[in-house]
């Protein structure tokens, strides 16, 4: 399969899946274009379209919730965003993806534990 | 000036944006593209991520002591400017 037609499929799936957990593909059309190349690439080197912005290690069990889409693995982190941590999906309601800054685990935990909830890893 | 490193990778857009960010602003800084090293030089890399309390994850900014994890532009002016006010 070509990367044109695998990235097609891959986004025809992604839609049905994000879509109930209240996500939706960004707006940034050239971002997402992007992302799903190189999803391919991933997925044509290792097996599994992984998350371009995030390592991939010797550690299976982590590998695979960084497998796009990761939302469910990390909901709360992303939801706290507004968006996935490589940007292919924000939340149904932001029109403006670029006044979403990426904001790390260890941010995210710190400002949860402060408020007294969380999610675990 | 505080020194720059960073580990980025070479399919993350915005990996790709902050060493732009570094060189636009003509801050010298050094980079590793995590995913293009032997798993040898990658697991020294996760443990000292690990060390340092973050995951796995990139764009990986040291500015000094300081660490960054994501791109967020804000924040490198803020460190950029404490280095700035630091070294007078």
């Amino acid at each position: 399969m070509n990367v044109e037609s695998r990235k097609r499929s891959l986004r025809y799936f992604f839609a049905k899946v994000v879509e109930p957990l209240g996500y939706k593909f960004t707006p940034d059309a050239e971002l997402a274009e992007y992302l799903l190349e190189q999803e391919t690439h991933l997925e044509e080197k290792h097996g599994s379209p992984f998350c371009p912005c995030q390592g991939l290690t010797q550690n299976h069990e982590a590998n695979m919730k960084i497998v796009c889409p990761c939302i469910p693995f990390h909901r709360e982190h992303f939801d706290y965003m507004k968006r996935c941590w490589c940007g292919l999906f924000v939340q149904k309601d932001v029109s403006d993806p670029d006044s979403l800054p990426q904001i790390s685990y260890e941010e995210f935990r710190k400002a949860k534990d402060a408020s007294g909830s969380g999610e675990g890893r | 000036m505080k020194n720059v490193r960073m580990y980025t990778l070479s399919t993350c857009p915005w990996c790709h944006k902050t060493k732009k960010y570094f060189t636009d602003h003509n801050i010298p800084f050094k980079y590793v593209d995590y995913d293009l090293q032997p798993p040898q030089e990658q697991e020294k890399i996760e443990q000292e991520m690990s060390k340092r309390g973050g995951a796995v994850s990139f764009p990986w900014v040291l500015i000094g002591d300081d660490l960054v994890v994501g791109w967020n532009p804000a924040k490198y002016d803020e460190l950029l400017a404490l280095s700035k006010a630091s070294s007078r």
